[in-house]
């Protein structure tokens, strides 16, 4: 009775043995190891790596393009205290405002309203740049928003009276 | 840790590395802010060329036996 009993499991380990062999994929048991694992590893760091030059090359490309835009937005004495002026920089295609401030300095910003889009306005009673659409406001000295939906600054264009002219030499994205 | 062992874990640090400057230049560069793309793309090139010195370390150390 045991050594039938003994020779029933034995067919069964047997049995089990086999399924364990038929469930082995030997392709994947030789890919999927240790050595392939770093070297998928090393491949996708030079990947990633190199993949960060094209960027550095485009953005190369493109501050020299904008360094060298230099355009004459108007003469000194055409705008008063508290007047504004809306002309384009550094394309045709970005509206942009300069502001004559109380304390008689020149600023000058992309009014673009940094929330959706919309066009924003100088407005001299309240001296802060007004984007009417969602009723954003922005400080007139830095470009920051004060209230409203918008959360960031508009980018600034960067000035330089010279000869009696305002002139447009770049434009700056993040600042102060 | 011996050679290999360290080589073969500083290749994840870099790949670490060069995940967080790839998505930094690329914040940099929709952001119009080329400085921090200049920077982060010499901290990832650098990054890969001490991965490629460690890979080699750690293959030659691999394979000696």
């Amino acid at each position: 009775m045991t050594e039938d009993r003994k020779k029933n499991n034995q067919s069964a380990n047997d049995q089990d043995m086999m399924k364990l062999v038929d469930n082995l994929n030997r392709k994947e048991d030789v890919n999927l190891n240790r050595r392939a694992f770093l070297k998928a590893s090393f491949g996708t760091t030079v990947a990633l790596g190199l993949a960060t030059t094209p960027f550095g090359v485009i953005s190369a490309v493109r501050s020299e393009k904008e360094d060298s835009n230099q355009v004459e937005i108007a003469s000194v004495d055409e705008l008063a205290i508290g007047e504004a002026k809306n002309f384009n920089y550094p394309t045709e295609d970005e509206p942009a405002v300069l502001v004559r401030t109380p304390d008689d300095r020149y600023v000058a910003y992309n009014n673009k309203c940094t929330h959706l889009q919309c066009p924003v306005f100088y407005e001299k009673k309240d001296n802060v740049l007004l984007c009417p659409c969602h009723k954003g406001y922005f400080d007139v000295n830095n470009g920051h928003p004060v209230a409203g939906p918008p959360q960031r600054e508009l980018p600034k264009i960067l000035l330089e009276v010279k000869d009696g002219k305002v002139l447009a030499v770049g434009r700056e994205y993040r600042h102060g | 840790m011996d050679k290999k062992r360290v080589s073969f874990l500083s290749i994840f640090v870099f790949l670490a590395i060069n995940v967080i400057s790839l998505s930094k230049v690329i914040e940099g560069f929709y952001g119009k802010e080329y400085g921090h793309v200049y920077s982060f793309m010499i901290v990832a090139l650098i990054s890969t060329g001490l991965a490629t010195i460690a890979f080699f370390t750690w293959r030659k150390q691999e394979y000696k036996s």
